[in-house]
């Protein structure tokens, strides 16, 4: 029998070298999840700003960008959580950094409903059950199941082989241009409906075309269509050859999404023109379906079915991150306790999973009961929600780094003038929007609630949701209001001294 | 040589850790607790908080199993690991030329095992040391 003395433990660290270029690649591609969104807003801003809609796809991708660069810096200072709401609680302090939590798990819980419910029409379509698909019923029915079956997933932890999402993903994109190619070529040669056959025009890509409260609403979508790109820049540690590999595949990634983007709308615009995607500005459910039937006759079904794999593994991705807030949340405090019950039997937050698919599923229902356009009113107020907590961290990446602006001109230009701008942007847009928004003329749906539009009565419910829950939860447990801001050298400074997560009290230590 | 026990607090792994502690005292091998922290699911930069939470659940059961040990007078060696289980437990197998590794099961049926990813199902398939199977007591 011998002593027991030799006990040794290895820190659990990120793997380095577990992701590859494709996977970066498709990580990029699949957190935008590309024909979904299309499917999801091409509609509605071209109704919203006509032939001017490339511009507009254009233009709010620059703040996108300046953003990410923010997320790209944060990451490197302070990987351990790497969440909007660590980041922003330890620059900015715990208040704003609750309601930055708060918006990004609202964003996500806001979402995922209408994911399912694009993935359930799309499938139908696409298995030719065209009927189905037009009986609320029979959808809004499913869209619940695919949200309980989604969750299920998620808290029993399987993981689809990453091979065939990687497949999966690099189909949805294909079938995106093999569209865009045809509904362009036939366009060009005046084959495209009546209307269309439009010839694609550099002022196309000029964003102010249509001006004023078209642009503001445009540039809003815009910024939902771009939701989740920064994941691709965020990866370095995991990927293989971390110094150039996410690099690159941020670059491609990047540049396969504009081009998606750009050319499915120039193409769609040239074979149909405005005047047809206006007069079905009420089918906003079903448009791109028409689109592809048009354009892709018997072979539609290979873009409906792209849409509907995109729209479903995206619910389950969204569903998984904003359990995971929950959980970041709940282990410092700022929420609940039970949300960071962890299951023993399946390792996953499983408590914190199933409020979110709870609070998304009653969401989906009750704002289908209320709104007759509610997907856009919803992603309208999303995106309110996610230009609120990306300007958020691009304040946070400049004040987290302060001290470090003056390095070099780059850092001044990445770390600290970038981010701002970008943040200031989306600041301009979140006022002008709700300036806008305020008129119910401008809403997507033209009805008014409490005389404003829908969109920004569901933007502001909810932050005011977020508000009230803040100062009850302040009142019952004031633990995470306790924590300190801290800057980026202090935080690196005590991470190497061994204290863990600098000022910021460790949950469990 | 030595005896690499997967151990998580259910209720297999209990009974695996008994076992585990009297094959390590009647061979006079050490004991290695293996916890693979990794969350499962595809990666995410929220994934990071998740994986801080495991590996304190795993740090916990571990100190459990840990004190059973030392009360049988049985060397021990604690790896909390970022892996998901089944890599953890076979590349500690290999590090500590484990004689044979030890996981608890639930007793599922080997259709939901299959489905449900268990731990001990992917071992068998896998591993190329020897491989014991402890299911919880029966009640």
């Amino acid at each position: 029998m011998s002593t027991p003395t030799p006990r040794t433990e290895a820190q659990p660290q990120l793997k380095s070298g577990a992701i590859g270029f494709v996977d970066a690649l498709v990580i990029g591609l699949a957190s935008t999840s590309p024909a979904y969104s299309l499917a999801a807003v091409v509609g509605a801003v071209v109704a919203l700003v006509g032939v001017y809609a490339p511009g507009v796809f254009l233009a709010s991708f620059v703040p996108m960008l300046l953003i990410a660069s923010a997320f790209y810096y944060l990451n490197r200072a302070d990987q351990d959580c790497g969440t909007t709401f660590s980041w922003v609680t330890r620059a900015m302090g715990p208040w704003i950094g609750w309601l930055g939590g708060w918006a990004i798990a609202m964003t996500g819980v806001l979402v995922i409903g209408s994911l399912a419910d694009v993935g359930v029409r799309f499938g139908l379509l696409a298995l030719q059950l065209d009927s189905l698909a037009g009986n609320t019923f029979v959808v809004r029915t499913l869209t619940v199941l695919l949200i309980i079956a989604m969750t299920a997933v998620c808290v029993i932890g399987t993981e689809f082989s990453a091979k065939l999402q990687n497949g999966l993903i690099i189909a949805q994109v294909g079938a995106l241009l093999v569209f865009a190619g045809i509904a362009l070529v036939k366009g060009l040669s005046g084959d495209g409906v009546e209307g269309g056959g439009l010839t694609p025009s550099l002022s196309w890509l000029n964003p102010f075309g249509a001006g004023g409260a078209a642009l503001t609403g445009g540039l809003l979508l815009g910024v939902f269509i771009y939701w989740g790109w920064e994941s691709a820049v965020n990866l370095t540690e995991e990927t293989q050859d971390s110094e150039s590999t996410p690099g690159k595949a941020a670059i491609v990634s990047t540049v396969v999404l504009l081009v998606t983007y750009l050319g499915v709308t120039i193409a769609i615009l040239s074979y149909f023109g405005t005047a047809f995607l206006a007069d079905r500005s009420g089918e906003e459910e079903t448009i791109f379906a028409t689109l592809a039937t048009e354009v892709m006759g018997p072979w539609d079904w290979v873009l409906l079915a792209a849409v509907s794999t995109s729209a479903i593994a995206s619910t389950q991705t969204t569903i998984l991150p904003a359990s995971r807030t929950g959980l970041s949340m709940a282990r410092r405090h700022a929420m609940p306790s039970s949300l960071a019950r962890i299951s023993p039997r399946f390792r996953t937050p499983d408590v914190s999973t199933w409020t979110v698919a709870a609070i998304a599923i009653a969401w989906y229902l009750v704002v289908n009961l209320i709104s007759e356009n509610a997907l856009f009113d919803s992603l309208t107020a999303l995106s309110l929600l996610i230009a609120f907590y990306y300007s958020l961290t691009g304040i946070a990446c400049a004040v987290f780094h302060r001290r470090q602006l003056t390095r070099s001109v780059k850092d001044l230009l990445l770390i600290g003038v970038g981010p701002v701008i970008g943040s200031l942007l989306l600041i301009w847009l979140l006022v002008e929007s709700i300036g806008d928004l305020a008129d119910p003329a401008n809403s997507y749906s033209g009805v008014s609630w409490f005389g404003v539009g829908p969109p920004l009565v569901i933007g502001i419910g909810i932050f005011l949701v977020g508000v009230v829950f803040m100062f009850v939860w302040r009142v019952k447990d004031a633990r995470f209001w306790a924590e300190k801001t801290t800057t980026a050298e202090r935080l690196q400074a005590d991470i190497a001294a061994g204290r863990s997560a600098a000022a910021v009290e460790d949950p469990a230590p | 040589m030595s005896i690499v026990l997967g151990y998580d607090e259910s209720p297999g792994a209990r009974r695996a850790l008994g076992l585990a502690i009297d094959l390590a005292a009647k061979l006079d091998e050490e004991l290695v607790l293996v916890y693979g922290a990794a969350p499962p699911g595809v990666v995410g930069e929220e994934a990071g908080e998740h994986g801080k939470a495991l590996a304190e659940i795993g740090r916990t059961a571990l100190a459990h199993a840990v004190t059973a040990a030392d009360a049988a007078g049985v060397a021990t060696v604690v790896e909390v690991v970022a892996e998901k289980p089944v890599p953890a437990l076979l590349a500690a197998g290999d590090r500590h030329e484990a004689r044979v590794i030890v996981v608890g099961t639930y007793g599922e049926s080997p259709l939901r095992g299959a489905f449900l990813g268990s731990v001990a199902y992917k071992l068998l398939h896998l591993s190329t040391r020897p491989v014991l199977c402890v299911p919880a007591e029966p009640e």
